[in-house]
């Protein structure tokens, strides 16, 4: 039960931090939202479009973009603002369909429609569905002039015949088929960002909170809690175990809230929860270490902070390993966050078990056993001689 | 009675006065012999023994560096001696074990406690960890409260504490489980004189009430108000040891006169070598301190000294023997230095 008090100090104090509760629930979180909403696969890029003529090939020519649901289309009564539009990053592209459009093809000449897009490899996809939206109509354009011209009908009526015809069966279709596997598989918006981020915020918490234990030596509560009947080892285990809470308690606040806000699914719960307890206990014990290699609080809070973000970023919490070169990828697996990353990755992606992430497992048991050995030896140490 | 033992490396004579008869108790709460403590080639504690019994306060008198919180530190638990045994209430004390700790509180020069929690909730860990059961925990809580006066602050967190209010909890904490032993490090050091005079109250009315009492400190003027029996400690050995009034006796009926000087002290100091009731001098920027035989019959010769070798005399002020003076003689230097 002593442990227990020193372990639930150790919590209640971490409440109390407004800053702690802020980069220990709240920033994890808003970061998950923000890289989920920017490179998930969730994102729909928005089509600015401007119709200039009241005919009915232009307005055919809008439904035609409103109706392709890779775009999210919006209207627009001003060229100048969709220019700065699309320069600005508010439209992925815009289309401007002119006033004289229906005239041109009546008429029989070319229609131009002004696409004006970004510079970027994104411009040419979009650019490829504003085409084929084109080529849509122009098909039918075309139909109903053959049957003019063989006077079958007039204009109008052939362009409602052939309009009838392409919304039927019928025509050439692509069929899609796949080889090989997706980069990251069929997931979720935030099912990339979800697990790195709990990995790097776990860790970089454990390592800042190193701030805590050298507080509480500096102001010799370390040492009047050994002048109590209270044995070192319970003191151990209690500052341990507040380490260790302090984690869980911020591993499962991710994992339950990216699921319940996100849709985050983190696939077989055994599996998951165990990677979680070892990047806990991992973070508990490397975070006891440097609350006893330090003598300095700021100096272990910086450098909790700047170990933690750089393992972070070895480690593939910031950027997928997968577009990391081998060389770099095997660097990495010198971390604890790769092994925890590849975990969670065979888990959400794969949809692994805890038998498929055995080898994940057995080395961040290994990671936590060594950490945990080195830490509790040097805080020992600390608060006997 | 008196013991002397010489110690050769530094040419000086440790006085090692026997046990005075302690309020007439007789049963000793702590008993510390043969503690050494060495940190590389440091050796911070040489040698050290004494006890204390059932009621009795027993003060720890040094400067900085003396060795003061290195010894307690070994008698509370805290730090693994080299050499040497402690017992308190009859059980061993060791960083291993955990019985006899519960018989010590520990008081510590720093103000070690949670600035974030209440005063309430300070209390409440610690005496969690001393084991006290939950039923009497809270009520206990009260009372120390009570006593330390934070009755009506104790729902604030510390950090919004004085400084005075922060060391009495600090001393409240070392009083909740009701040891046989308190062991109190300094615990006046940078305190207004308001909180001074109270924590000073508070010590001897826990005398009174038969706990055994080991007080450090630097302040002769607290050393000679407290403390039943005095250790003088020094270069981490003990020096004397004895009640005051034994101990002023090692100093015979000396003097000490301190001269405020107007020219050089040091050429006054070579001309009052000749002064034979003069024991000791010593000079320092503008002042000179003077150790005598009877002051009162000297001190014209002195004044007549200083005349003769130009030197001016802004003051003279004639002190009576205490542990200052007790200190200065076994050591050859002031308590501050």
């Amino acid at each position: 039960m002593k442990a227990w008090a020193i372990t639930s100090t150790n919590i209640k104090r971490l409440v109390r931090d407004p800053s702690t509760i802020f980069f220990v629930f709240i920033f994890p979180m808003l970061l998950i939202l923000v890289l989920g909403a920017s490179f998930g696969g969730g994102f729909t890029p928005k089509v600015g479009v401007l119709v200039q003529s009241d005919g009915a090939f232009a307005q055919a020519f809008a439904d035609g973009i409103a109706e392709n649901d890779e775009f999210e289309s919006l209207d627009y009564d001003d060229a100048a603002v969709l220019l700065a539009d699309v320069e600005r990053g508010v439209v992925q592209l815009g289309v401007i369909i002119p006033a004289d459009y229906d005239d041109a093809l009546v008429a029989g000449s070319t229609a131009a429609v002004e696409y004006i897009g970004r510079l970027d490899q994104s411009s040419v996809q979009y650019r490829a569905s504003i085409e084929a939206v084109a080529s849509d109509q122009s098909a039918v354009v075309r139909a109903a002039r053959v049957v003019e011209s063989e006077g079958l009908a007039d204009f109008e009526s052939a362009v409602a015949a052939a309009q009838l015809v392409a919304s039927g069966p019928g025509g050439s279709e692509v069929i899609v088929s796949t080889a090989g596997e997706a980069l990251f598989g069929d997931i979720g918006q935030f099912d990339l960002g979800a697990p790195s981020n709990l990995v790097l915020f776990v860790f970089l918490t454990s390592l800042a909170g190193s701030a805590a234990l050298i507080q509480t030596r500096r102001l010799g509560v370390s040492r009047r809690m050994v002048s109590t009947p209270t044995s070192i080892g319970q003191i151990l285990i209690g500052e341990t175990g507040g380490r260790f809470a302090i984690a869980m308690i911020q591993g499962l606040f991710i994992m339950v809230g990216a699921a319940i806000a996100f849709d985050v699914k983190w696939g077989n719960l055994l599996g998951a929860g165990t990677l979680l307890v070892l990047i806990a206990l991992i973070g508990a014990g490397a975070g006891m270490l440097m609350g006893a290699i330090f003598d300095n609080d700021e100096q272990a809070g910086s450098m909790g902070v700047f170990i933690g973000l750089g393992f972070a970023a070895l480690g593939g919490a910031m950027f997928p390993l997968e577009i990391f070169p081998d060389t770099m990828v095997t660097v990495a697996h010198i971390t604890p966050h790769a092994w925890a990353i590849d975990g969670f990755a065979e888990l959400i992606r794969r949809g692994g078990t805890l038998s498929t992430i055995a080898t994940e497992v057995a080395v961040l048991s290994g990671f936590a056993v060594v950490m945990m050995a080195l830490g509790t030896w040097r805080l020992r140490a600390k608060l006997t001689h | 009675m008196i013991i002397c033992v010489k110690d050769d490396r530094q040419a000086k004579w440790n006085v090692m006065l026997m046990p005075s008869e302690a309020k007439g108790c007789n049963l000793n709460v702590l008993e510390c012999s043969g503690l050494v403590k060495a940190f590389d080639e440091l050796v911070a504690v040489d040698d050290v023994g004494f006890h204390i019994a059932e009621g009795e306060t027993y003060g720890l008198l040094g400067p900085n560096g003396a060795g003061k919180t290195t010894t307690i530190s070994m008698i509370s638990g805290i730090l693994e001696s080299d050499a040497g045994r402690v017992m308190v209430a009859g059980k061993e004390i060791t960083t291993r074990t955990t019985d006899g700790n519960a018989e010590i509180g520990y008081v510590p020069q720093d103000i070690a406690i949670y600035p974030d929690l209440t005063a309430r909730e300070n209390l409440r860990f610690f005496g969690k960890l001393y084991g006290i059961p939950k039923d009497r925990l809270g009520p206990r809580i009260d009372e120390v409260l009570e006593v330390i006066g934070l009755s009506d602050r104790g729902d604030d967190r510390t950090e919004e504490y004085s400084g005075g209010m922060k060391r009495r909890l600090n001393i409240g904490i070392g009083l909740l489980h009701e040891p046989s032993l308190l062991i109190l490090d300094e615990p006046t050091v940078g305190v207004d004189p308001q909180s001074r005079n109270s924590i000073l109250e508070s010590v001897e009315l826990l005398g009174q009430s038969g706990t055994a009492v080991l007080y450090t400190t630097h302040y002769m003027e607290e050393a000679e108000r407290l403390c039943d029996r005095v250790a003088i400690i020094d270069g981490g050995k003990i020096r004397a040891e004895g009640t005051r009034r034994e101990l002023v006796e090692l100093v015979g009926q000396r003097d000490t006169v301190n001269l405020g000087v107007i020219g050089s002290a040091h050429r006054l100091v070579e001309d009052l070598r000749s002064v034979s009731e003069i024991q000791q001098i010593t000079a320092a920027e503008g002042s000179v301190e003077i150790l005598v035989d009877g002051a009162s019959r000297v001190l014209p010769r002195i004044l007549e000294v200083a005349q003769e070798a130009g030197v001016g005399i802004s003051g003279v002020e004639v002190v009576e023997p205490n542990l200052e003076s007790v200190f200065l003689h076994l050591t050859g230097k002031a308590l501050r230095d």
